[in-house]
């Protein structure tokens, strides 16, 4: 097959690298000396997929430490797609050529909702019927994993299995089991694997409703079948597995470097943030370890950068020396270190400062909202005089543009807080004028806000898209020199709305959806809305129900099966407090504020070093 | 000191482009512990200069780049450590130290022969030398900067020969690269076809060899160098 691929289909695709494999650091096992075989599929494109943090130690895990063998695949591109169904090639692994029908597990990460008409799309090139109904043991099981499975309720009837929480304290096991029972009729496999920590099978529940539409309850149809699925969370993230000899890709990724998992959580708390929940509790790695892996990372891939990610990089404990430490160690071989967003302080322009010593690198502050009252009710802990003074330490030190990132259809926002952004802008761009050498440029990226489940904003009401609309216009109403505004499509984030609260019912929209063409649906030249609102409609389903619906707290909602181990009284309690406009602490800083994360594990914060800075 | 390497791509990487190419040499010089020079500025990198683009899509048997370093290697030594880290398909063959005044090979290459493999058929394959040099005009549709537009490649096509095995037919054709007529290895593929080669027919593609052409003198950058 590979022969094919090279000779008849790569000549006439886009950015053939993509599909050639082959690349430094790639773990090719042998076939028939592995146990379970699982095909790891990226429901995006390579670059994209590539960049991901979590399929890199879960590619390094299996394949190193286990006897199992875990291959890569991302979804073709338009063009290679039509390619390869006009010559009947099925989709591929990159490491043995293989068709993906041929594993005994395909593993899907959902990172974003709407790449489910990819992973529809990639199990049709595959050869696989879509629904888990139409499959039997002569099909590999098919699984997924990733943020979007803390509500995995839209996607039940597509999945066999769903992992939940951190991948690399289950995947092994989940093999190990899938081994062991690999001889039985996939019913009994699939009762075999529920009994796992994490794991959740879909089909083994009844679902219910209530007359008016509202999720009623779940009920498991056999008693071995737990009621609740437990996150799976890595303990102890310092001697977790990291991997130090990353595949390095031939073409350009989106984040193409090496990279450096400084913690994993946040302990911030702002109300809307989905990651904010399901990843807590904060575990750090110590710097010792961090530094030892990049300088073996560095060692296996030649990369020129190192990246420090996390969900809040700036408020790892040992951040300050870590920084300081790595530009010190390689600036000679040119080797820069990068940080992505930026916390909204003065600190955080000094260690930015220390940085790009090496390499320019961009500035990305976050303040998410133009007001204070807002920045109060959605918990984003940042002064207005914090900000200024951020941007004015940066405009000082050099930097000629700067980025901020704001929402907009935050619950209880009003034509004040808009202009609020406005006002913002216009003042840091005045100080930029003041303070740098000469006039600067200020880019605003506008989000909408989607309320996600597990978050204390999960009960509030979606804005219309025709709020959102009217939000833009006063928004985009006056243009400003040297003020560029770009905006998230408002029909992505409402369709995100569906997905984010949506229960088993939507899995005949997304069928339809499919089957009318839609897929890539997060690359604005792919996507179309229309066909995602036939689809709707075909399948009698009201979006409003799940986006613009107020819900009562005592409703029962379809992802409360999922425990996180965050306690419901605790997210009542954050929204409540948001529409007060009483925010609350840190745990990092303030004490425990009762999330009831750290408990539920029986772990703690994990603060590796003495915070400087 | 300036050195200059000779190293071959093979069939796997083909579909890599320039910049690829770039990125994956200089990832495996610093993988290698090569003590390459940087150049200053706010984005640093590696002084490194590559002959003429490979096209995507075409392995190469004689590639060549420069290179330079802050402190003095064998060839040897260079080679060896480059090897070593080096993915499977890109190797380096020859290595060569370069006076301080040599000019760049982007601006020394300026021939280069491509090599087509393709399937031996019923088609008179030993007639077309004499077929394609005897003619005045060779045009072409132009896929090069003015795409689309008719190009004369005759000026820029210096030689053709066929060379025969078991199955296969190889056909060599040595071109001009850059000014006057820059010679694509796709525009020689549509003149195989419009001259009756079927395009399935064709097996393999690859550059054979660059050249630094005087007059009817074609010589290798390495040639040049001693």
């Amino acid at each position: 097959m590979k022969d094919r691929i090279f000779r008849d289909i790569l000549p006439n695709v886009s950015k053939p690298a993509r599909y050639t494999g082959s690349e430094v650091n790639i773990i090719c096992k042998d076939w028939d000396e592995c146990r379970t075989k699982i095909a790891f599929a990226f429901p995006d494109v390579y670059e994209v997929g590539m960049s991901h943090v979590g399929s890199k130690i879960l590619y390094g895990l299996i394949n190193e430490k286990s006897d199992h063998l875990l291959e890569r695949v991302y979804a073709p591109w338009p063009d290679m797609e039509k390619e390869m169904r006009s010559h009947e090639i099925p989709l591929f692994t990159l490491e043995s050529f293989k068709a993906v029908n041929e594993f005994d597990v395909v593993g899907f990460t959902l990172q974003y909702e709407l790449a489910i008409t990819n992973v529809l799309n990639m199990l049709d090139m595959s050869d696989i019927p879509l629904w888990s109904k139409d499959r039997n043991e002569q099909y590999p099981l098919i699984i997924a994993g990733g943020p979007v499975v803390f509500n995995p309720e839209p996607y039940a009837d597509f999945f066999d299995v769903f992992v939940v929480g951190d991948g690399e304290e289950v995947l092994l096991e989940f093999l190990d089991c899938c081994w062991e029972n690999r001889h039985l009729k996939r019913q009994e496999q699939l009762l075999k694997l529920a009994l796992l920590e994490g794991v959740y099978v879909p089909s083994l529940y009844s679902v219910h409703y209530n007359e008016d539409g509202t999720f009623n309850k779940m009920i498991p149809l056999y008693e071995s079948v737990p009621d609740t699925i437990k996150k799976r969370v890595v303990a102890d993230l310092d001697n977790a597995y990291f991997p130090v000899k990353p595949v390095l890709p031939y073409m350009n990724i989106i984040h193409d470097r090496a990279v450096l998992e400084v913690m994993r959580g946040c302990q911030r708390g702002c109300r809307f943030c989905h990651a904010g929940v399901v990843y807590r509790p904060v575990r750090e790695r110590s710097i010792k370890t961090l530094k030892k892996q990049a300088s073996e990372q560095l060692a296996s891939t030649g990369y020129d950068e190192i990246g420090l990610t996390s969900l809040s990089t700036l408020d790892y404990s040992g951040v300050d020396s870590l920084v300081k430490d790595l530009v010190k160690e390689y600036r000679e071989q040119g080797t820069g270190v990068s940080l992505p967003s930026l916390r909204v302080d003065a600190f955080s322009i000094e260690l930015a400062n220390e940085v790009q010593k090496v390499r320019k690198t961009t500035l990305t502050l976050a303040p998410e909202a133009g007001t204070q009252r807002m920045r109060d009710m959605i918990n984003k802990n940042v002064s207005e005089e914090q900000l200024l003074t951020a941007v004015k330490a940066a405009f000082q030190s050099g930097w000629l543009s700067i980025k901020l990132y704001f929402m907009d259809g935050l619950p209880g926002e009003t034509e004040e807080d808009l202009e609020g952004i406005l006002e913002l802008l216009k003042k840091i761009r005045t100080l930029g004028d003041e303070n740098a050498r000469k006039k600067v440029e200020i880019r605003a990226s506008i989000a909408s806000f989607v309320p996600k489940a597990h978050t204390p904003f999960q009960w509030q009401a979606q804005n219309t898209m025709e709020e959102l609309e009217e939000k833009r216009r006063i928004l985009s109403r006056n243009k400003m020199k040297r003020i560029k505004m770009s905006f998230h499509d408002s029909r992505t984030s409402y369709l995100e709305g569906v997905f984010s609260r949506g229960d088993r019912r939507l899995s005949a929209s997304i069928y339809l959806a499919w089957q009318k063409g839609s897929k890539f649906d997060g690359w604005s030249e792919y996507f179309n809305f229309s066909r995602w609102m036939e689809a709707f409609r075909e399948s009698e389903i009201k979006t409003e129900f799940y986006t613009s619906r107020l819900r009562s707290y005592d409703e029962v909602l379809p992802w409360d099966f999922i425990d996180t181990g965050v306690s419901k009284a605790y997210l009542q309690d954050e929204d409540e407090k948001a529409a007060a406009g009483i925010t609350t602490g840190d745990c990092r800083w303030d004490g425990c504020t009762g999330c009831g994360i750290c408990p539920a594990f029986a772990i703690d914060l994990d603060i590796k070093e003495e915070f400087r800075g | 000191m300036r050195l200059r390497a000779e190293y071959r791509v093979e069939s796997n990487l083909k579909f890599l482009g320039n910049l690829d190419m770039m990125n994956l040499m200089t990832r495996a010089l610093r993988r290698a512990g090569i003590p390459f020079a940087l150049s200053e500025g706010f984005n640093p990198h590696v002084k490194l200069s590559m002959g003429t683009v490979l096209p995507v899509g075409v392995w190469g048997k004689q590639e060549y780049f420069d290179l330079e370093l802050i402190q003095d290697m064998q060839s040897d030594e260079f080679i060896a450590k480059m090897n070593g880290v080096l993915p499977l398909g890109m190797e380096i063959q020859r290595c060569i130290k370069l006076e301080d005044k040599q000019a760049a090979l982007m601006k020394i290459i300026n021939a280069a022969s491509y090599t087509f493999i393709l399937k031996n058929s019923d088609y008179d394959y030993a007639a077309l030398p004499d077929t394609l040099m005897s003619q005045d005009k060779l045009l072409v549709k132009s896929r090069g900067k003015q795409k689309g537009i008719d190009k004369d490649l005759r000026p820029g096509i210096f030689e053709i020969t066929v060379n025969f095995h078991e199955e296969s037919v190889m056909i060599s054709i040595l071109v001009n690269v850059g000014e006057p007529v820059n010679v694509r290895y796709d525009e020689l593929l549509d003149l195989l076809k419009d001259h009756g080669v079927q395009y399935e027919e064709v097996l393999d593609i690859f550059r054979s060899e660059n050249f630094m052409r005087t007059g009817n003198i074609f010589c290798s950058p390495f040639e040049k160098v001693r």
